[in-house]
């Protein structure tokens, strides 16, 4: 609740963020931002389970307006410094929609997922944490 | 109230019931925990590339032709003769003997159904791809690409079991019935499932909340399961109702095959998933939808994969061994042992590591093998009886 309060704050005080659609479908999913991206992601089926192949939903925006690049998905175990054993491939839907399939999350516990973003030259690495029982 | 007690004991123990024994605290976070090793058995398997998978006909035509020695070079060895029903559908050996002998053990092929990844170095991506390969390994059955397809030609009541299965007489390309003659055999592998176990009681009644029918599950597998899924974290790799995650770890079991010869595990298995014309990626997956080749489209070989062997499924363990990949481990007590002690060297980590030396007194390692052990089947699984005729 406290979340979405913020994040109509923010969307209200930048314009161009105020066109971002976070809302995925089902009325789920996960909101991650820094000073230029907001980005929203959603897995694919809902419910993400170890050792079953899973896909992420993903808009992405940026502050500017300027259309938005997701270049690389990945995700890691900081704790056992290990990453996936497979590689997402990104697909582009157009209008800052993008689909990352090929994830797959093998053991529980907390996963780093990381998303490298670019509009224009600057490029920036998101990053959100899941913990999975 | 304690006469009262007693009376209630003595009169359960007079009724025949196991005599009372405690429960212990089972927080809602471990039965949560332990909720995730079931239900068994689950739904039956069904594999989207293999288009006779769970057919009655394509079952039959496995089951006769995972007992025929006429598919191997010599025509005196068969698949049953390394995956025995008897022997938990493994050879009790430490490596497995086929023309020659071999540089790993015999994987039991229960629950096999289930898996993505087969092989201890995951080199087949699909149950049916992993059956080609024994049928064609000079050192295993050494029959030849075009054996399959003789066979089935020239034999009556299989080309029968063919046509039933496949709805067409065996054709003349002897490449495809290789690959139909794999597809049948995994179709029969696929509906090798493990009865329930002690565990499974266990974990019904704890989720259930029948506190009576839980207390009957021996106080040392209870201790057991608590340090499985705590303490020793062995959850992490051996989760779910198989006891797997299905993927590939490295325990610090040592991979020299020979002095000078390693065994590079799941980095070996890789390329020859990548080599083989077999993987699902090729012509032979009967899956139009795509779906079932995600995990090799997105595969990726890492330095790490090197040493890496897959996590076996526990199911009917205590009744298998020696253990491990190449059968160094005799017995479960000397698996627990392992765990135990470790030495951190052998393990190549440098974050906080999945396997470290545990350091289990002589009670906690002995609880940790009665759950082990409870995840056998009580009373063992019943002789499979001989198969049907195909075509009757
Ligand atoms: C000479 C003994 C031998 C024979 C005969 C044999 N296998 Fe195996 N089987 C093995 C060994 C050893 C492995 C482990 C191979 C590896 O990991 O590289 C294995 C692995 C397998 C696996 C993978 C199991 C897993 O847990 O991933 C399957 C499936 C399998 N065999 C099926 C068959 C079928 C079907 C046949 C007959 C066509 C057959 N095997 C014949 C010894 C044998
Ligand atoms: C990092 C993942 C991981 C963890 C954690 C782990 N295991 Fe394993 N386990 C494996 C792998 C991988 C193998 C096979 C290794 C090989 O063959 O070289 C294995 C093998 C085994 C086997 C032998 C099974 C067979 O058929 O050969 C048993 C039993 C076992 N583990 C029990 C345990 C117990 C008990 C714990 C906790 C103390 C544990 N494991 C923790 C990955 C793990």
């Amino acid at each position: 609740m406290r979340l979405a309060a913020a994040l109509l704050g923010l969307c209200l005080a930048t314009p161009a963020w105020a066109d971002c659609p976070l809302d995925l479908g089902r009325g789920m999913g996960w909101v991650v931002y820094s000073d230029h991206y907001l980005m929203a992601f959603r897995s694919d089926p809902a419910r993400i389970e170890v050792g079953e192949p899973f896909a992420l939903v993903l808009n992405v925006c940026t502050k500017s307006g300027a259309p938005a690049e997701l270049l690389a998905v990945d995700a890691q175990m900081p704790d056992h410094r290990h990453f996936m054993n497979y590689r997402a491939s990104i697909k582009s839907n157009g209008d800052g929609r993008f689909r990352a399939e090929g994830m797959l999350f093998h053991m529980p516990g907390r996963w780093e997922i990381t998303f490298d973003v670019r509009a224009g030259e600057e490029s920036e690495r998101l990053t959100h944490d899941i913990i999975l029982k | 109230m304690i006469r009262f007690l007693l009376l209630v004991s003595m009169l359960a123990l007079w009724a025949g019931g196991a005599p009372a024994q405690p429960l212990l605290d089972w927080t809602a976070e471990e039965i949560r925990t332990v909720r995730q090793h079931g239900p068994w058995p689950p739904p039956p398997a069904r594999d989207p590339s293999n288009r006779v998978s769970g057919t009655p006909a394509g079952i039959a035509l496995g089951e006769h032709l995972f007992n025929d020695p006429r598919l191997s070079g010599d025509g005196r060895m068969s698949c049953a003769t390394c995956h025995q029903a008897g022997r938990e559908w493994s050879d009790g050996l430490a490596k497995g003997k086929g023309a020659v002998d071999l540089d790993r053990r015999t994987p039991s092929l229960w629950n096999i159904g289930y898996l993505h990844w087969f092989g201890w170095d995951g080199a087949g991506d699909s149950l049916w791809a992993q059956s080609i390969r024994p049928l064609l390994d000079p050192r295993e059955m050494n029959g030849g690409a075009a054996r399959p397809g003789e066979l089935l030609r020239s034999d009556r009541a299989l080309a029968c079991g063919y046509e039933k299965a496949f709805g067409e007489k065996p054709g003349p390309d002897d490449e495809r019935l290789l690959v139909d003659t794999a597809k049948a055999l995994a179709a029969f592998q696929a509906t090798l499932v493990s009865p329930r176990t002690p565990f499974d009681d266990f974990r019904d009644a704890l989720v259930a909340g029948d506190r009576e029918r839980a207390a009957r599950y021996p106080l040392a597998a209870q201790r057991g399961l608590k340090l499985f899924i705590g303490e020793a974290n062995c959850n992490l790799c051996h989760l779910g109702p198989r006891f797997t995650n299905g993927e590939f770890g490295d325990i610090g079991i040592p991979f020299f095959v020979r002095p000078g010869e390693v065994d590079p595990g799941r980095l070996g298995g890789l390329a020859r998933l990548a080599a083989s014309p077999f993987n699902l990626l090729g012509k032979y997956n009967d899956d139009a939808t795509g779906a079932s080749t995600r995990r090799t489209r997105h595969v990726q070989r890492q330095h790490s994969n090197f040493g890496e062997f897959r996590v076996p499924g526990l199911r009917q363990v205590g009744r298998g061994g020696p253990y491990m990949h190449n059968g160094s481990v005799p017995t479960l007590e000397d698996v627990v042992k392992h765990y135990s002690e470790v030495s951190p060297d052998r393990l190549h980590s440098d974050g906080t590591p999945l396997v470290r030396p545990l350091g289990l007194t002589t009670e906690q390692s002995a609880d940790l093998v009665a759950f082990l052990r409870s995840l056998d089947a009580d009373p063992p699984p019943a002789p499979a009886p001989a198969p049907k005729s195909l075509c009757p």
